[in-house]
């Protein structure tokens, strides 16, 4: 008991360390770029030179890069994330009027990916003469063929443009439906892989010779022993899913965090995209570190 | 890429479901299968060609806008039409065949040299400088790749230079995992001792006996890697970071031409055709090199440990 706890400890530790580190990356990133908002408002707002170096004291620019980080660094632990200069709003308020789209976005995306392959997995194991391992295979080299925003072009042309079905700004189903199949061709081809390996088993013979059916042996005495792997895809679809929506939010005109971190970055909006960089690294981080802890308190070959 | 690792695994014979399905549902003759087996090689060969040779050879300027012709379908005069500016599609596809390629092995040799190069290096030194890189690994590696590729980009300014080094700082930590994986394997193997009691050093055992030994697994990693890298480039260039705005770049094209899709798709369509039959041809060549090159499935360690 004790040692899982210590494991979760270090674990949480570890992530910790490295959300501080990706932090001060981010920020060093962020600030190395030439030119800042000032110039860029500056430009479209025709600003006098005075205006501008006033500006730039307002918003803690005129100080040295080290002092800038941290005082960021202090603003943050203190839950303050600061202002946006481009909207001239509390970057939390973007951030929380952004997140629901693309947490939506994501939640669906990864539902339909991860039972469309355990699906076509799980039933290509139970019928392996019908075409449904090829089917593994098409999923597969379908998400390596098509990135996800080529598929989503080619499905605004045929469902909205063409068939007329449903609308394209703010569409839901077809962004969802896209990436949905592209983590399923992450999942089932290495899932299918295990299954038919565990497949081979002999307590797989023993359910045989004890008269279980292939789909009852499949659902109950094979598929279990892979949820250590379905755990470890799904961290790896997951931390990809992070950012990953972001052609989607583009494409389809969804005002996610993917499109709020591209809109930042275009606009040197520092406070906003260092928010935003650290949020979606903390959740890379995060995943990685509960997907790691959940493995290895279910598989007992990796409990130390 | 690695979702297509194959275990090569020996069917078990014992097995009484016989879940083994190395036969398929359809069975294609020799023949046909030897030839559909090749598409990607030709595929991947026509796409090199046109990169050396094309630009010169079409001799069509990408850049010349013919303003009365714009977004054009097919024609004799244009084979594949023009684009919202009335540059030819076809021009500007086989320019954008040789960025692709240009940015991806780019970015492939970058991330080579940052992440195995070094990798290596902080391995052979061992103690604080090891500790120190890996820490920095780790950091990048947590980053979601969109977004590092996203700062990257915008901190080193446009043009393919930046874009190439931003895709090997990317790709970067998959090769120092495995020079880190590979290189302590190596180092508990007979060879090595052998070369240590000649007395031979440590940089010495590294470059002379352990690199060659290894170069397998980084070859196929990079094989890996290199679809990866040109799909990344080109969504870099699909939403505007990257190369400049003018560069016929296959995703810069695909947005661009993606505003006038419902009058002229060819000028969408063309793009994404090309950017996805190159991207799973160069898949399948790497997933086939590594069958080759590695029966014991040994290049995937640590490549996500």
């Amino acid at each position: 008991m004790t040692s899982r706890f210590l494991m979760i400890a270090a674990s949480a530790l570890r992530a910790l360390l490295l959300v501080l580190g990706i932090t001060v990356l981010i920020f060093v990133l962020v600030r190395v770029v030439p030119g800042d908002v000032v110039d860029l408002l500056g430009i479209e707002g025709g600003l006098t030179e005075e205006a501008k170096q006033q500006m730039r004291q307002e918003l803690g620019l005129d100080r040295s890069q080290a002092e800038q980080l941290l005082i960021w660094l202090g603003r943050v632990a203190q839950g303050e994330l600061g202002l946006s200069i481009r909207f001239q709003r509390p970057v939390a308020d973007l951030i929380v009027r952004a997140l629901p789209t693309t947490l939506t976005l994501a939640f669906w995306s990864f539902v339909i990916g991860l039972t469309l392959a355990i699906g076509v997995a799980v039933a290509a194991v139970i019928w392996p003469r019908s075409p449904l391992p090829a089917l593994v295979n098409a999923i597969n080299v379908w998400s390596i063929a098509m990135p996800t925003f080529c598929a989503g072009i080619l499905a605004i042309l045929v469902f909205v443009l063409w068939l007329d079905w449903m609308p394209l700004l703010g569409n839901m189903v077809l962004p969802c439906v896209i990436i949905g199949i592209d983590v399923a061709g992450q999942i089932v081809k290495p899932l299918h892989e295990d299954l038919k390996e565990t497949a081979t088993a002999q307590f797989v013979r023993t359910a045989h010779a004890k008269g279980l059916g292939r789909a009852a042996i499949v659902w109950r005495h094979i598929l279990p022993n892979s949820l250590s792997v379905v755990i470890a895809l799904s961290g790896l679809v997951l931390t990809g899913l992070v950012g990953g929506t972001i052609t989607m939010e583009v494409l389809f005109g969804l005002p996610g965090i993917g499109k709020l971190a591209l809109d930042s970055v275009l606009g040197r909006d520092y406070p906003t995209i260092q928010a935003v960089a650290v949020l979606l690294a903390a959740s890379v981080v995060a995943i990685n570190a509960v997907t790691g802890i959940v493995a290895r308190l279910l598989d007992p070959k990796l409990r130390t | 890429m690695d979702r297509t690792a194959a275990k090569a695994r020996p069917a078990d014979e014992a097995s009484p479901l016989r879940y083994d399905n190395a036969q398929g549902p359809v069975s294609i003759p020799g023949l046909a299968r030897r030839l559909i087996a090749s598409i990607p090689y030709v595929i991947v060969a026509v796409a090199v060609f046109v990169a050396i040779a094309g630009p010169t050879l079409s001799g069509v300027d990408p850049f010349e806008q013919d303003l009365l012709n714009r977004n054009q379908g097919p024609s004799d005069t244009y084979l594949l039409g023009t684009d919202h500016l009335g540059r030819d599609v076809l021009a500007r596809l086989i320019v954008g065949t040789r960025l692709s390629l240009e940015a991806g092995l780019g970015g492939v040799l970058v991330a080579l040299l940052l992440g195995g190069l070094l990798g290596f290096a902080a391995s052979a030194a061992g103690g604080p400088a090891e500790t120190v890189f890996y820490a920095f690994v780790d950091l990048i590696r947590a980053m979601p790749g969109v977004l590092l590729a996203l700062l990257l980009v915008v901190a080193l300014g446009a043009g393919l230079g930046p874009v190439t080094i931003a895709l090997g700082v990317t790709f970067a930590p998959i090769f120092a995992h495995v020079a880190r994986a590979t290189y302590h394997r190596e180092l508990a193997m007979d060879y090595v001792t052998a070369a240590e009691s000649f007395g031979a050093g440590r940089w010495r055992i590294l470059f002379t006996h352990i690199l060659p030994n290894v170069s397998g697994a980084f070859v196929t990693q990079a094989t890996i890697v290199l679809p990866r890298c040109i799909v990344t480039e080109s969504v870099l260039s699909f939403l505007g970071l990257g190369v400049e705005p003018d560069t016929p770049t296959w995703g810069r094209m695909i947005a661009q031409a993606a505003q006038y899709i419902e009058r002229n798709p060819v000028a969408v369509l063309a793009p994404v055709i090309a950017l996805s039959l190159l991207t799973i041809s160069l898949a399948l060549l790497g997933d086939r090199l590594r069958l080759r090159l590695d029966p014991r499935r040994l290049v995937d360690e640590g490549a996500r440990p």
